[in-house]
């Protein structure tokens, strides 16, 4: 595997800094003025409430802020906002029927949460999909990787004050949803991954939406980036904003593109992969300083990643069925039915009651856009999972945003929160 | 991490028996059962000696489980009188190593209490948390141990199985007779347990 | 609440034709067409009130979960809520008007919705957006809200989980339905 080097550091001085300066020249400002020292009167400090309901907060997450001035002394995330109770509800679920719910814990990458769940219970069952169902399921995973970049794109320049990425970055993401809704009939909620297999076989139409996007795409970053990578405002207010050392990172449990901001290669794509990822060429983009600028430039780099994988899953598809023939999972085909008494009250116990996998733990994470996302359940041997524990990425990305915004500035805090690329219903389920 | 194509899944070594036998060789007798299950490796310590096995874990040079995944335990009613209801269950992860280990520590229910480990991982602070609201599993030691998904002055531990999860009766046309009127059922008399 | 003397008397009786006739009441008929045509229209106070009002609609820009992202795609290039005067999301409730509640709703954000909803001005709406908002959803469990109409008074419901964005375009023009045959006058909530 090869790993992409560090990304060059931009330089100190840009542009916009000796605009600045030379402005202040014509001007005729004393750079004095910049360093007057404010008397502080006593030691006392502030206390701000951000959120529940703020504009930048990506959903429901209340901050209370210890501040100095305009300095962040102290952070206190508040989050449960959006406590849903998915893993009381997965005990009450048979093993198919969690599916749905795993769509709408982390709605921007609903096929992660499927893929994680369903490899998980596979793990249970000992069962392999076929390599067909594993190709798609990569394929459909990477555009949703995409997909969720994309808003996080739009959502966090636009955070900054860039309006036009998240008209951008929207137009493209249409085109992504436009293929979840043609391979399941939805939108965003696809369900689409399923224990053994998946929903259906894509329809012909597929490979031509794909390929158009495969095509297109490319070009469309060099766009995305174009419009903010190298913009001044941009850089000002977020290259060496909010850093986080690679031990910090890990010691906090943060993964994703955090941890690779920091510096090291750790992908499960890649260290431990699962659904046939070792099949597949691609790089990990890492960067150097794990700054909020780093953070974007490796999800802009993990796009372009993620189209090559697309490409060569789409180039090597292999023929065959999409769904196990294991019959503790699959339905009998409609003519054994038709014939066989017992196919029949197999089908019936399958639909009604579900798969009952054996005794056991397991654990299986995927590298979903945000991280390392796990699927920890306990299997009594009855059809429901006696415990699911959801390894939630942004919950411990959440977590260590108190360590990024001490010593910023107020202002800078809304950029932070926006690296991070919190889903407010992965951190509180 | 930067060799080659990591092995696939059938030939990867079993995740977790690195750090149980890195404990068996550094602190022997500490693990009370070691189990291999679905090519993964659980081990059973016991609770005071947990900081100590996290410790190593974390710093010794052929463990380096840096990085906390997640903490959360499981609720067992219906075990043995005599036996732990509770089973606290950690797992870490090494990047260097790429390699992940469960550590589980059983609780009896009248002493649901585990040393914190927020010391050795700064992580486990909102883990430890989300499994004490949850779960209602005390973490001795912990700074600010407090609710964190749920309202602060939520009563009860949703994810234990006694606690029922209320729900409202579903009022459909062949069950109206008896959804309707349920609206004022007190709720332990709707919902389903389990 | 809504209507003040003040506003009655900023009002004007007479509406220039060209601001008129971009309009496109629902209620305007072939009579007020000539009327249009020839320079003058008469109206009624409470009809120019309702027409500002359905006209523009703030939302308050107040996402909760997956029901947000589809709101957001009605923001955004291919659906574009501007084109039914809905785009100006609000990030204070004290200058929005309508409430989507995009969203499942928990136990512990139902107290946080309700003072959103008290400091939004008067008059002000609310469009439960998707399942969980409208009902709870398939979260039938503890830490949801069954629905926002025991926290909030809800006036259009809209099904789907998530709704299309097309679903949420279709509850915006009901509901200005629904405004403009609402008495300007009246007290509501």
């Amino acid at each position: 595997m090869t790993v992409l080097p560090p990304l060059e550091p931009p330089p100190l001085k840009d542009l916009a800094s000796e605009q600045y300066e030379h402005g202040r020249e014509m001007l005729g400002v004393e750079s004095g003025l910049d360093s007057v020292d404010l008397v502080q009167l006593d030691d006392s400090t502030m206390e701000l409430n951000m959120g529940p309901q703020h504009p930048s907060t990506h959903g429901v997450l209340r901050l209370v802020l210890e501040l100095d001035g305009e300095v962040v002394k102290k952070c206190k995330p508040d989050v449960g906002f959006l406590h849903t109770g998915f893993e009381k509800d997965f005990e009450r679920h048979n093993y198919q029927q969690c599916i749905p719910y795993t769509d709408r814990m982390d709605y921007l990458s609903p096929l992660f949460n499927n893929l994680g769940f369903s490899l998980a219970v596979e793990k249970l069952l000992g069962i392999e999909v076929p390599l067909r169902a594993q190709y798609i399921r990569v394929l459909m995973c990477e555009l949703t990787r995409i997909a969720s970049h994309l808003l996080w794109y739009g959502t966090s320049a636009l955070d900054l004050g860039a309006t036009s990425p998240f008209i951008y970055a929207w137009r493209d993401r249409e085109k992504l949803l436009d293929i979840n809704e043609l391979v399941s009939g939805v939108r965003m909620h696809t369900s689409f991954i399923r224990v053994g297999g998946l929903l259906a076989d894509v329809p012909a139409e597929f490979y031509n939406m794909v390929n158009e996007f495969v095509l297109t795409f490319p070009r469309l970053i060099d766009q995305h980036e174009m419009l903010i990578t190298k913009n001044p405002i941009w850089r000002e207010r977020t290259v060496g904003l909010g850093p986080i050392t690679l031990d910090d990172a890990m010691n906090y449990g943060a993964t994703g593109p955090i941890l690779r901001a920091c510096g090291i290669p750790y992908d499960l794509r890649k260290a431990q992969p699962y659904s046939s990822y070792d099949h597949f060429d691609f790089d990990i983009p890492i960067a150097r300083n794990g700054d909020v600028y780093d953070r974007y430039l490796v999800r802009m780099q993990e796009m372009r990643e993620s189209v090559k994988i697309v490409k060569q899953a789409l180039d090597n598809m292999p023929d065959g069925p999409v769904n196990t023939t294991d019959r503790r999972v699959a339905l009998p085909p409609r003519n054994e039915i038709n014939t066989s008494m017992e196919s029949l009250i197999h089908h019936f116990k399958l639909v009604t009651e579900g798969m009952r996998p054996p005794v056991g733990q397991v654990y299986q994470a995927v590298e979903s856009p945000r991280g390392e996302l796990g699927f920890y359940i306990v299997s009594d041997g009855s059809n429901r999972p006696y415990r699911c524990k959801v390894r939630a990425p942004s919950f411990s990305n959440l977590s260590s945003l108190p360590h990024m915004v001490k010593g910023e500035l107020i202002a800078d805090v809304v950029a932070v929160i926006g690296s991070i690329d919190i889903i407010l219903g992965d951190v509180d389920r | 991490m930067t060799g080659p194509v990591a092995p696939s899944a059938a030939t990867r070594p079993v995740s977790g028996s690195r750090a149980a036998d890195l404990i068996t060789r550094e602190l022997p007798g500490v693990i009370l059962r070691r189990a291999v299950a679905y090519g993964e490796e659980t081990m059973w310590i016991a609770r005071e000696r947990l900081v100590e096995v996290c410790t190593v874990l974390r710093d010794h040079r052929e463990g380096r489980y840096t990085l906390p995944q997640f903490v959360t335990a499981v609720d067992w009613p219906d075990r043995e009188p005599e036996e732990p209801r509770f089973d606290v269950v950690y797992q870490l992860r090494s990047l260097e190593f790429n390699d992940w280990c469960r550590l589980i520590v059983q609780v009896q229910e009248d002493d649901p209490s585990v040393p914190t480990l927020e010391r050795v991982f700064a992580g486990m602070d909102w883990l430890e948390r989300e499994t004490y609201d949850l779960l209602g599993i005390i973490f001795t030691g912990h700074h600010d141990l407090k609710r964190i998904l749920m309202p602060s002055d939520w009563e009860g531990h949703p994810l234990r199985k006694d606690y029922v999860s209320f729900g409202e009766p579903v009022a459909f046309t062949h069950n109206l007779d008896w959804a309707l009127p349920a609206l004022e059922r007190p709720p332990e008399l709707t919902g389903e347990s389990r | 609440m809504g209507l003040t003397t003040d506003a009655a008397i900023a009002n004007p009786r007479v509406v220039h034709a060209q601001d008129a006739g971009t309009i496109a009441l629902p209620r305007v008929g072939a009579g007020e067409r000539a009327a249009v045509q020839s320079g003058v229209v008469t109206t009624t106070i409470e009809q120019v009130i309702q027409w500002g009002r359905y006209s523009s609609l703030w939302p308050a820009l107040f996402g909760l979960a997956c029901c947000a992202i589809e709101m957001m795609a009605v923001g955004a290039s291919r659906y574009d809520m501007a084109r039914f005067g809905a785009e100006v999301f609000r990030a204070s409730p004290r200058q929005a008007d309508v409430m989507i509640v995009a969203g499942r709703v928990s136990q512990k954000m139902a107290p946080v919705l309700r003072q959103i909803y008290d400091q939004m001005p008067e008059p002000k709406w609310v469009i439960s957006m998707g399942a969980c908002a409208s009902s709870g959803g398939m979260f039938n469990n503890y830490a949801i809200v069954q629905g926002v109409d025991k926290v909030v008074p809800v006036d259009i419901y809209l099904p789907g989980c998530p709704p299309r964005p097309e679903g949420l375009l279709d509850a915006v023009i009901k509901l200005q339905k629904k405004i403009a045959g609402e008495r300007p006058g009246s007290l509501r909530g």
